[in-house]
């Protein structure tokens, strides 16, 4: 599983991409595992292979794309990759942990390494300001998941997920108003990674502000290993005392629904409307998360990867588009429809993956996510839901007008193999899962 | 109790020391101020029978980070007080958020008691032997991980604060 | 050497007192704009946790939370040398470190 480390020394992307590939298929391997490593720090189970596997693609369809994206700065491309890696093993530990240590150690290896990466355009002053600002919020979050964790600590006597766990069951109606005040730290401290509704503020400014492979990068991995811990956290450590979390999920849900979805309405630059609909995701996740007592674990899953597929796949389209217009407004697109008819096609395919139209994963991942919601009796936060989705689907119809109905220069946008190919492997899977959901969504 | 007078003076003196952190207009007598909250701190290390922790604190803290702090307020020439006045009510914002979280806080400590105290058997609790022991065996793999940590942000520091404009 | 160790100290002040340090931490975070004072307020939330971590393991006679403080200063020193490696490159754009200034990004 961590072999990931070993990948350091070889610093050219195919074969860390060759190793990359490697290290997933015997992640694979490790399906119905099931064992605790190094003294009960990891423990791997079926929720941990299955959420690393999709770290572990997503890891790799970036990495295929950074070969060209980082093409002018060949000097780096050592260093950029390593931290890809730095980054994928943090992930890594945030879905395995089995103490609170390691989730506090993946958690901070993960942001001080996108930290690095947000403002690595180092003579680009956004690109310094959405790290810098990126690197003040996520401390001051961090200190917040400390001072929940040592509250934790305090009351239950241990780091280990399942002894605190254990804790909570026994101690039944007798638990320290310290525990309780530790877990909403923690709660919210890992809302704020994912960019839920109150603690988003920082996304949009990141997102536009970092490179776009590492706004690619952050919206899927990030967002999906973020979810995946929050979940771990909340049907292990905090699964006894569910009660006193649902109002405040409740809350948050709804919240970032609203903010997402009608912020993204008012956005002309394409990678803050992807942050604000990243923002509406997060918001339909959240649901997930206050059903967590039904277990959704595979509706989590399928969700994730549908929204990661569909997300690399706009970003394999919108890079060069934005190398060729030297902006990355969304009035770049414009004409790409009858200059390029294909790219745009993908492109169209993507946006309708992420607005959640019938063929395509968005649907029924939405659709699972609803009937989980509905099934836990959420009523009225599912209905803002559906709601809220089909104010979504306006902006992103927005990017598939601007490609088709408005007049563009007949500048041709040069087109690399390596996009090309993760384009047709997103696109591929996410019709293929569109069509044939039991592959992933019944595994657990 | 002799304990409890020393625990009060370092007690005041952490939280004098942290106000006048946030209330002091230059960097660099924040930086000053900060250093000698974080010996205060290393204070209640000690009569916490944390020895080793104390020592690994000042180390760390007062040799390490705030010497790096202060470089680079040196560095870039921060110490004039350029820092334009925050309007009153943001201030006054972000003073009550401070106090409202604190009162929170408080609250939630108010209505538990925490047991009173029992004697560990053993009174080494936080000597060298006893941490080096936990750290090498319960928690051997997140002391590993801290190498990833360090080497991401050794490369990111590097590569972040390069002068040249291309290799 | 054990005359020295405090037993007598209720732990509530411990309690009290690292919850004290660590809202001046945050108030600091919220009423200040130089990015470098920001990061010391940070500094001190930190020192705070682990103050309080320090006291559960001393009171429980729990060597675990003494680790845990380890991993927060291996943590603090990293997040401390990024975060003023961004200082440096963002000084050398705008000369200036008010985080006023950032506000390129906005919409």
């Amino acid at each position: 599983m961590l072999a990931e480390i070993l990948n350091l020394r070889k610093l050219i992307v195919p074969i860390v991409v060759l190793g990359l590939a490697v290290i997933f298929g015997l992640n694979l391997l490790d399906w119905n595992l099931n064992k605790s490593f190094f003294n009960d720090m990891l423990r791997v189970d079926n929720f941990s292979v299955a959420f690393g596997g999709l770290a572990i693609f997503a890891t790799l369809l970036v990495l295929i794309m950074s070969g060209d994206y980082y093409q002018k700065e060949q000097g780096y491309i050592s260093d950029f990759t390593a931290i890809l890696i730095f980054i994928l093993v943090g992930g890594l530990m945030m879905l395995s942990f089995a103490n609170l240590t390691m989730l506090f150690l993946g958690v901070e290896t993960l942001s001080i390494a996108l930290y690095i990466m947000a403002g690595s355009r180092r003579f680009d002053i956004r690109s310094n300001e959405a790290g810098f600002k990126y690197f003040l919020m996520g401390s001051f979050a961090s200190a917040f998941l400390l001072f929940g964790m040592a509250l934790i600590f305090g009351t239950s006597g241990s780091f280990n997920i399942y002894a605190i766990a254990e804790y909570t069951a026994n101690a039944q109606g007798n638990i320290s108003p310290l525990f309780y005040t530790g877990m909403v730290l923690v709660i919210f401290a890992m809302l704020f990674k994912v960019s839920a509704a109150p603690f988003h503020f920082w996304a949009p400014d990141v997102y536009e502000g970092a490179p776009a492979l590492i706004t690619a990068y952050m919206s899927t991995l990030v967002k999906v290993v973020g979810f995946a811990a929050l979940y771990k956290l909340l049907t292990v450590v905090f699964f006894y005392t569910s009660v006193k979390t649902g109002l405040i999920l409740n809350i948050v849900a709804i919240a970032t629904l609203l903010v997402g979805n009608l912020m993204a309405l008012a956005q002309d630059n394409f990678k803050r409307l992807l942050a604000y609909s990243g923002i509406s995701h997060a918001g339909y996740l959240m649901l997930l998360m206050m059903a967590s007592q039904e277990q959704p674990t595979g509706a989590l899953l399928f969700y994730g990867l549908g929204y990661v597929l569909s997300t690399l796949a706009a970003f394999a389209v919108a890079i060069p588009v934005f190398e060729a217009a030297g902006s990355e407004k969304i009035d770049a697109f414009n004409g790409l429809g009858k200059k390029q008819p294909l790219l745009a096609a993908s492109l169209s395919m993507a946006m309708l993956g992420l607005a959640g139209i019938p063929p395509f994963v968005g649907f029924l991942g939405k659709y699972y996510i609803f009937t989980e919601s509905l099934h836990a009796g959420f009523f009225y936060t599912t209905l803002i839901a559906i709601i809220s989705s089909i104010i979504g689907v306006y902006y992103y119809f927005k990017v598939i007008v601007a490609m088709y109905g408005k007049p563009g220069n007949d500048q041709k946008v040069t087109f690399s193999f390596t996009y090309a190919l993760v384009l047709a492997l997103t696109l591929a899977l996410s019709l293929y899962l569109g069509i044939r959901p039991g592959a992933i969504l019944n595994i657990f | 109790m002799t304990s409890d007078i020393v625990f009060f003076l370092l007690a005041a003196i952490s939280v004098f020391t942290a106000l006048m952190v946030v209330f002091s207009k230059s960097p660099i007598y924040s930086v000053m101020w900060l250093i000698a909250c974080f010996f205060s701190i290393a204070g209640h290390y000690v009569m916490l029978n944390a020895q080793f922790l104390a020592i690994v604190h000042i180390i760390v803290y007062a040799g390490a980070i705030m010497v790096l702090m202060l470089f680079t307020v040196m560095l870039l020439n921060l110490n004039k007080e350029s820092e334009p006045h925050k309007s009153i009510l943001s201030k006054s914002i972000g003073i009550i958020t401070g106090g409202m979280l604190f009162l929170v806080l408080l609250a939630a400590m108010r209505s538990t008691q925490l047991g009173p105290y029992s004697a560990p058997e053993t009174t080494d609790v936080g000597f060298v032997q006893k941490v080096g022991m936990k750290l090498f065996t319960d928690y051997l793999l997140p002391f590993e991980m801290t190498s990833v940590l360090f080497i991401a942000a050794m490369i990111g520091s590097v590569v972040l604060a390069k002068k040249e404009r291309n290799i | 050497m054990s005359e020295l160790v405090n037993t007598s100290t209720p732990q509530n002040w411990y309690l009290l007192l690292s919850t004290l340090l660590f809202s001046i931490g945050v108030m600091g975070v919220l009423i200040r704009r130089n990015a470098i004072i920001i990061l010391m307020c940070i500094e001190l939330m930190l020192n705070s946790v682990n103050l309080l971590l320090v006291s559960f393991s001393a009171y429980a006679g729990n060597t675990d939370g003494q680790v845990f403080v380890f991993f927060i200063m291996v943590v603090a020193a990293a997040e401390v040398a990024v975060g003023l490696a961004l200082l440096v490159s963002i000084y050398r754009n705008l000369g200036s470190t008010d985080i006023d200034v950032l506000s390129k990004l906005k919409g």
